[in-house]
Formats: structure tokens, sequence, C-alpha cells
């Protein structure tokens, strides 16, 4: 099989994406009363309306409405007031109605889309640059056109629906109905409020496509609407993929591709789907419209059913539910509700905050780390200099604290460090009260014990000597006591400096301002060559 | 103190109330003389009901007894205290099996109260059982019930009309006092002409769908059946109003007894009743039929009202329309009937897709897989276009017809059916038995309310014949007054006489 690029030399990909996020910052389902948490036993989150006991109606949970019109507006789609929801009608065990519901013709957030910044390695993926922008300041703060590139990723719509059941084969190969001997269904997710955005066949690579996702979900983690756990099948992204010679503008058949659940997978999983087409066509067969599963342990796609023919749905508009008729107010209120998204975050870390942009990116692509820096500088004295703290502790949050994370495994919040304490470990190592090697012990004490870093440094005494006099004096001392040494220094051999400084650090138990002892030692040294020659 | 079924059969709701404010009989009483009448009239000769509660009913009962021993009124246990009242079987109450006359549920346990099953229990109703009907309600004689045929009162060898055909016929024999059904295109109305009782389906969104088994969701609306006017109003007046659990529910004053007693006191003089001439030359519209809703007309006259002469220029293509979307919505509805859950399941499929299937051939009546396969036909992608969207299209027609009738006049006047009861089995085409409901599925298409009042006997077949009156959406007032005033004009028995007489026999009084 060719390699992505050989393929892209020839082929262009089309890709569009289907992504389902449940809403689960919700305090219920979106059609009845059920709490929606994550991990309870099975069937014990279920009412006799999500189990579609006869007789029961949906009524629906306004904030489901609330959660979807606000990623509507994160996306920059245009909120539809009138829309209607519909039943869509299949036969399958995790249904309880055998029909979802969901949203018509007209959604609540139609038209949308967003920019996506390709740059570095993402970028070398696309071979072809057309219906691109290059990369410069006008579009990404603070980059330059060798960067990478700038695409529009059309959103067709994002609607609101409600979940289905999970089912569970027993038996049988690989946990696949086909074969099992029994399966076992939760209801427990069963009429969850679920959005669904479909983008535009805009995206050309699986690095785009990846980067797509990313940003979304960390657009819906920033809005608060979703915990988007691809592991937990909170965040989930199919994907269709279809071929075209280069220079042609008329769509091949395409695959539709799933079980994608890590931004690993979807990149992997389209990029393999890309070369079986591509071979597939080359030796002169035929792509045949299908849903495709990606088996990433055994690095394959494998056809699942064949989708020749649209299924019919019986689709029509439910009688339960009245037309849906939001008003001005409401999406006013929304978008007053609005939080600062990553764009504007990473735009603000540039432009305000004067960092660079590798570091605004890494920082605002992590909104807990993004959170926590917002925080600490919020804690910071009003007469402070914002930008001069900013630096510091960004370099902090990146470095130390994120190979701290990693270390151990844990989220910030799972550790005892607060904004403030970390704001505090900033300023004592900018004032020079503790070196930044120390900085680093006192961190790791602080996200153990969750104590002031200040109160740490008095309690170990380990608080830097930075006093002039008291340098000046100990370094006179050990001057004084090592004549030949500072002979030999004057007669040209500097690299004892390294000897000096050393004394001076066993002397004061290694609390000694380094570049403060250093500064001292040059000056007296040479003060005494002055007067000596 | 006891009560024979002679003496409770001839009770409205307001004489048992009565009776227990003056303490002359106690809830239990009223129990036990409705288990008794119950007793002689059904297994034999009505089948009216489709399982029975007597248990239920008996400790409703102590429970109203408790609050009037406290020395309070019964009006305090509720406006139904010490009532006995059934519900369609396809109304949930908790205890008691909701079959929805199929074999498809035959063992299903309620899991959940209907909202106005709770609401009339906690009004102090007896509940003494769940009535028949035709299966799922898609009929109009409940002969599509899986499991008995329901006998007319009035002639036990006649239909009782349908759907709700086991609540008109167990309070047209004076085995309920009230009783409750639910409407989609006729199905309170015409049983209550059929059967001579009073039947009323308010306007959609007065009383909530909550826990009622669904057939057409846009089109259903839960309304009483009673021997009187008065019955009615305070039945309704127990369940109306804005229930969370359906959001298509409406807040609604429990004002309908109130409405009663203004026409009973204050008449109906200077009210604009329109009339639909055409109307009395729609096909199979009976001689008799005819003659009595002119005699009607007269007395509304007498009454100081004014006749108006209306046209409803759309409402022909209501029939039409409603064989749309009633199919499509109850083949919707019917999706959740799979047998994995609860319900028929054939016991020896090999494949889901097998037991999907033949669970569900297996388990509805031919009625019901023909409206499913209507449904699922009128809703394919393509024909959708066709039919589905015409047909909403005719219904805001419809319903803007009656919007600018109701500018002229006060409430509307049709006769309920055509024709009177027919016999058992005489009507098996579809398309006949569907024409019975030709002046009644306008109503829930526009979805206003409309009451079915007995008028009379037949002249030819000496069944019972009713007037539907009609009314402004929201406006269900103007039809309570109106019906309680003409009400007052007729001498008519509300209790079958046939009945009457079995009920009468020695050995009937089961003290």
């Amino acid at each position: 099989m060719k390699t992505l690029a050989e393929v892209f030399c020839d082929w262009e990909a089309v890709i569009g994406l289907e992504v389902h996020t449940e809403l689960t910052t919700l305090n219920s389902k979106v059609f009845c009363p059920c709490k929606v948490e994550f991990g309870a036993p099975p069937n014990s989150q279920v009412c006799p309306i999500c189990l579609g006991i006869p007789g029961t109606l949906p009524v629906l949970n306004r904030a489901a409405i609330e959660s979807t019109v606000l990623a509507g507006l994160a996306t920059n789609c245009t909120i539809e007031k009138q829309s209607m929801f519909y039943r869509k009608h299949y036969f399958y065990p995790d249904m309880t109605k055998n029909l979802q519901i969901t949203q018509g013709p007209v959604a609540f957030c139609m038209r949308g889309g967003l920019t996506l910044e390709v740059l570095g390695a993402s970028a070398a993926e696309r071979t072809h640059l057309e219906g691109t922008q290059p990369v410069d300041q006008s579009n990404v703060n603070g980059a330059s056109p060798a960067d990478g590139y700038v695409t529009r990723i059309g959103i067709t719509r994002i609607h609101l629906e409600e979940d289905a059941g999970k089912l569970v084969h027993i038996g049988g190969e690989s946990g696949r109905i086909s074969g099992a001997d029994y399966s076992l269904v939760d209801y427990n997710r069963c009429g969850m409020g679920l959005i669904e955005l479909v983008t535009e066949p805009d995206l050309r690579t699986p690095e785009e496509a990846r980067l797509f996702l990313q940003k979304l979900r960390l657009i819906y983690l920033t809005l608060g609407i979703s915990d988007c756990s691809m592991e937990q099948g909170s965040l989930r992204c199919d994907g269709n993929i279809s071929l075209r010679r280069r220079g042609t503008s008329t769509f091949g058949t395409k695959t539709e591709l799933k079980n994608m659940n890590s931004f690993k997978n979807l990149h992997d999983g389209l990029a393999f789907e890309i070369c079986r087409q591509a071979e597939l066509l080359e030796s002169g067969g035929t792509v045949v419209q299908e849903t495709r599963h990606w088996e990433p342990s055994k690095n394959r796609t494998i056809g699942m059913r064949s989708k020749e023919t649209v299924a019919d749905y019986y689709l029509f508009p439910d009688p339960d539910l009245a037309p849906n008729d939001l008003s001005d107010a409401f999406i006013n209120e929304m978008r007053s509700r609005l939080p600062e998204l990553p764009d504007a975050r990473i735009a603000r870390y540039v432009t305000t905050l004067q960092l660079s942009l590798a570091d605004a990116r890494i920082l605002a692509g992590d909104i807990e780390l993004a959170r926590f820096f917002d925080r600490a500088l919020e804690a910071a004295p009003q007469t402070a200099s914002t930008q001069e703290l900013a630096k510091p502790l960004a370099n902090m949050l990146i470095n130390e604290v994120s190979a701290y994370l990693n270390a151990e495994t844990l989220s910030l919040e799972q550790t005892k460090l607060k904004p403030e304490y970390l704001l505090e470990l900033t300023q004592l190592v900018l004032s020079e009260e503790i070196s930044s090697k120390q900085g680093k012990e006192v961190l790791a004490q602080v996200f153990i014990q969750g104590v002031s870093p200040a109160e740490l440094v008095e309690e170990l005494g380990i608080k830097q000597v930075s006093n002039v006099e008291e340098i000046g004096a100990v370094a006179q001392r050990i001057l004084d006591a090592n004549p030949a040494k500072v002979a030999e220094y004057q007669a040209g051999k500097t690299g004892l400096l390294g000897f000096f400084v050393g004394q001076a650090m066993k002397a004061t138990d290694g609390r000694a301002n380094p570049k403060l002892i250093n500064e001292t030692f040059v000056n007296l040294l040479s003060k005494g060559t002055e007067s000596h020659g | 103190m006891s009560l024979s079924p002679a003496e409770y059969t001839g009770f409205s709701v307001l004489d048992i109330l009565t009776g227990l404010d003056c303490r002359d009989f106690t809830a239990r009483d009223v129990a036990k003389a409705a288990i008794a009448t119950i007793e002689s009239l059904e297994a034999e000769h009505v089948g009216a009901f489709i399982s029975l509660t007597p248990e239920m009913a008996l400790k409703a009962a102590g429970n109203v007894d408790g609050t009037c021993v406290s020395g309070a009124s019964p009006f305090e246990a509720g406006l139904l205290a010490g009532v006995p009242i059934g519900y369609k079987d396809n109304m949930n109450l908790l205890g008691s099996r909701t079959t929805c006359a199929s074999r498809m549920m035959e063992n299903y346990e309620s899991m959940v109260n209907a909202t106005c099953v709770s609401k009339t229990l906690a009004a102090g109703a007896l509940p003494m059982g769940k009535t028949n009907l035709d299966e799922f309600a898609f009929g109009s004689s409940t002969e599509t019930s899986a499991f008995k045929t329901t006998h007319n009162p009035w002639d036990l060898t006649r239909v009782p009309g349908g759907s709700s055909g086991g609540s008109a016929a167990a309070v047209a024999s004076g085995m309920l006092t009230v009783a409750l059904g639910s409407d989609t295109g006729g199905s309170i109305r015409q049983p209550a002409s059929f059967c001579g009782v009073v039947g009323f389906k308010p306007t959609y969104g007065v009383v909530s769908r909550y826990g009622v088994v669904a057939f057409g969701s846009s089109l259903d609306q839960v309304g009483p059946f009673g021997r009187s006017v008065a019955d009615v109003a305070l039945t309704t007046d127990a369940m109306c109003g804005h229930d969370v659990r359906d959001s298509t529910s409406q807040n609604i004053d429990p004002t309908y007894y109130k409405s009663v007693l203004a026409g009973q006191r204050e008449g109906i003089k200077g009210m604009r009743v329109g009339v639909v001439s055409e109307y009395l030359n729609a096909p199979g519209v009976t001689a008799e039929v005819t003659a009595a809703f002119k005699e009607a007309l007269q007395r509304v006259e007498d009454l100081g009202a004014h006749i108006v002469e209306l046209e409803l220029p759309h409402a022909k293509a209501a029939l039409s329309a409603y064989y749309v979307i009633g199919p499509c919505e109850a083949f919707s509805n019917l999706s959740r009937f799979d047998s994995i859950r609860y319900g028929y399941c054939v016991p020896d499929a090999t494949t889901m897709t097998e037991q999907y299937e033949r669970s569900r051939a297996e388990g509805f009546g031919p009625e019901v897989i023909r409206r499913i396969l209507l449904g699922t036909y009128l809703l394919s992608s393509g024909v959708y276009d066709t039919y589905y969207y015409p047909a909403q299209q005719v219904r805001t027609l419809i319903t803007q017809d009656y919007h600018s009738a109701f500018e002229q006049v006060d409430v509307l006047l049709t006769p309920t059916s055509p024709r009177t009861a027919f016999a058992v089995g005489e009507v098996s085409d579809p398309t006949t038995m569907y024409l019975s409901d030709i002046f009644t599925i306008p109503i829930n298409i526009a979805g206003n309310g409309g009451l079915s009042l007995p008028i009379g006997l037949g002249l030819d077949s000496g069944m019972p014949v009713g007037l539907q009156i009609i009314g402004p959406q929201f406006k269900d007032s103007n039809i309570m007054r109106v019906a309680a005033a003409l009400e007052a004009t007729y001498d008519i028995p509300r209790l079958a006489p046939l009945v009457q007489e079995l009920s009468n026999t020695p050995g009937g009084d089961a003290r």
C-alpha cells in the first residue's frame, strides 16, 4: 500500500465529520428528569419516560437548548428561531421507543464554520495548498508564512437529539452482535442529550480532521457543555471519506468510518482508509458505499453494513412536542453567556501578555492549564505588571507543572496546587528570594502539602541570601582565606571563579543568590587586580 | 344502611355526594352496590369490562368514608368522592393491567398512573375496572377488541359504538356512574350517542394525555362519560389543567360545572348557534337522525337562541386528512411494541428480526396492522410530500374554517353520528365503518371541544340519537351552557331500560 504522501500526489481526499457530543453537564436527560452520571450501575438511571413506557410523553429540558445554542454561537452558526423536533424511526434494542427524537431539516444551529490554523508538522501532510491562506500576522498572531496555512471548515448544522442505550454482546467473537450468545442492554444513556455536529466536506487531510476535532473539543470544554471524553464515549466522531483525482471536482463514492475513539485513531483510521481507497481505485476497483469499522490493533478498516440504499427513517414532526420558538432575548442572553473562546484567549496571551505564540497555544490548548493560568494572574496585586509575571508563570505551568502532572499522571484538580500558590512561587523566584532550582523543590512540596510557598520557604529556611552586604562579607572572608588562589586568578586563571562561588555556597548552605555571589567575586577580584596593578 | 342496585343505578354524582353528606349511605355502600350491579349485568349481558378492580374500589371507598367519619363534608374528599368510575383500558392504573384490548399487551402491568387516573382518584372516585375498547382505540364499534364483544345496553344485539364502547355501555347500563374515554376521531362522542349517554371531548390540551397509551398524539383527548351534563362537567373539573408531564396540556380553570349551572339558571337566550345544512345531505345520514336533529334545533330556537346558517368549506376534506395524520402518528406511537422489554413475544424466534416481525404480526390484530402499514407507507421518503404534508395543510385550513365560524356563532350543532347503533357484525367494510365518524373527526382535526347529548330515540330503530355541540377552542363553557339548557327540555331515560329491568330482578342485590 502507498504511503499517505504518495497517495496525495495523485489524489485529493474529501473528508467530512459527524461529531456526537453528550451533554454530560446537564442535570438531567433531555426529555425526562433522570440523572446522567457516568459509570452508574446498569439501568439505574432510568424512568418510565426514557424507558418509553406506553403512555409516557417527552418534555423538553430547556437547559439542553441552551447548551446547543451556545455550541452554535461558538462555532459561528446562525441560530434558527423556528425549528421542530422530529421522530426518526428504526428498530433496534438499544432504543426504548424504536424512534429517536431529533431535529428535522432545520436545526437549532445552521451554517457555521471554524478556522483551522495548520502549523508545523501538521501542515506538512497537505501537499497542495489550493483553497487555503498562508499563515501570517493577520490570521495568526505572531506567526510567519513559513509556519503553515489557514483553512476554513464549514459546519452544516448542529442539532439536538436523544442518545440511545448501550448494548453489550456476550459470547461470540470480539464482543460484536453477530455470533453473540445473548446481548444485554443498559438504558442509562438512553435519552441523554446529544448534539450532533455535521461538517461540510471541507477537510483534506487526516491532520486537519484531528485538529478540527481538537479545536471543537476545546470550544465545548470552554463552554462547559460536556466533559468531551472520547474514552468514555461522550465525544464520538465518524468520518466520511472519498477520493478524487487531483484537479477534478466531482465527489467520489464515500465510506463512513466508525470507532475512532481517540485523536490518534481518528487520524490513523482516516489515513488508512484514504490509502485503502487509493489502492482499490488504482487497481481498477470501485469503492462501495458502506460503513467501516477502524481496528487500530490490526491497523485495518473492515466493512460493517452496506449503505447502498439510503435507510428510510419515516421522519415526521413529533406531535408530543410544541414547535421551538426561540426569542431574540433568549439568543442574546446566550450570546452574553459566551465565555472567552480559545482563539480569543490565544490572541490575548500573545498581544496583551506578550507570550510567544507557541506558549500561548500550549496554554490555551489545555482548558485546565489555561483556566489555572488566568486565575493565577487574577490573583496578582493590581500594582504588579501582569506582563512581567505572565511569562514566568506560563513557563512554570508549561514546564514544571506539566512535567509533574505527566510524571504522576494526575490532573491539576487532583493536586493541592492552587493558582495563588503558583503565583506566590513565581514571585519568590522572580524576586530572587529563592533560586529556580529551589523553586522546583518547593513546588514539589506544594503539590502534595497544599501550603503557601512563602510559608514553606520560611519553614525550610531556604530563603536565598540576596543581601549585598552579607554576600560581600562572605566573599571577602573567602578571598582572605585563600590568598594563593586569588593570586592565581589575578594572574589569569579566571576559571577559579567557580571555586570561589562553590566556597561561598558551602558557607551559606547553598542559600546565596548565585547571580549575586558571582557578580560580587568578579567585582572584588577585579578591584584587587586594579589596586595591585 | 345499604344501597340496592336499583337505587345506585339512578344516582348522579351529586346524588352520591349529597347522600354521603347526609350520611344516608357510605362510600363503601356505593362501592358494594356498584360491584353487585356489575355482577348482575356484566358477564352475561353487557361485557363492558376487560378487568375489574373491586378491591381497589372498596379501599378507595374506605378512604372516603374515613374523611367523612371525622365529620367532614364529602366535598373535602374531592369532587368525585364515592363516585364509581371506570377507565378505558388504554389508561394506566397502577395495580391493574393496561391491555389496550390487544393480545400484544394482554399481560402488561401498568407501571404508572395516567394523570387523568391519578387526578380522579385524588378526587375520591372509586375505580371499578378497566373498560373494553377497539384494539389500541382503532375502531368505531369496540368489535376489534382482542378479548370480547361489548353489547349496547339498549339492544344487546347491537354495538355500543367505539372505540370507548366499554365506558359508554357501562355508564348506560348503570354499572358505573361515570367513566373515562379517549377520543381521537369521535371515540367518546360516537359511543355516547350510540348508548344514549353524555360524552364529552374537551378542547385538545384541557386534560393531560400522560399515561394514556397514545394513538394519534395530536388528535387524542381524554374525556368523560356520564348520564347527565352535570356529571360530565364535574368529572372534567376533577381532571383538567396543566400537567408538567404533558407539554401539550394547558392551564385550564375547573369551571365546567359552573358553566352547567349558568346554562340551567340563565338559559341560552340570545346565544348564536351555528348549523351547516349541507351536513344533513352527507352520505349515510338517516331520516331518524335528521328528524331528531331538526327537533333539537327547534328546541334551541324555543329557548331563545338564534340559528345561524354556516359553511365550513374545507370540512369535507377532514376525513381524508384524518386517515393520513392518524395512521402516521399511530405507526410511530406503536413502534415501541416490539416484544423486547414487554408485550407479546413469540417464544421460538431464532433471530432478532424474526422476533420483531412475528411478535408484531401475531400480537396485533388486523385493524392495527392495517393502520401501521398505512402509516409506514404514508411516511416513506417520497410519499411524505404527497400525503402527510398536504394533510397538515388541509388541517390548517379546517382549523381556520372553525376559527372564522366561531367569530359568527357561540356553538355549532351537528348530529353526532349519521346513524344509530348498528348490529354486531353488521359493518365489516373498514371504509363504511370510518364513515360513522364523519361529524366527529373534523373536530379532532381542528382541536375544538365537542359533546354528544342524547336527544331521544330514533323513530325507526328505537335507538338513542346524539346531538354534537361544538365550541370554540378553549371555550368549552359555551358547550356546557347549551348542553345543560337543552338537556333540561328533554325527559328521556339515560339508563337503558332493558338493563334497568335486569338489574331490578330479585337476586341482583348483593347486600
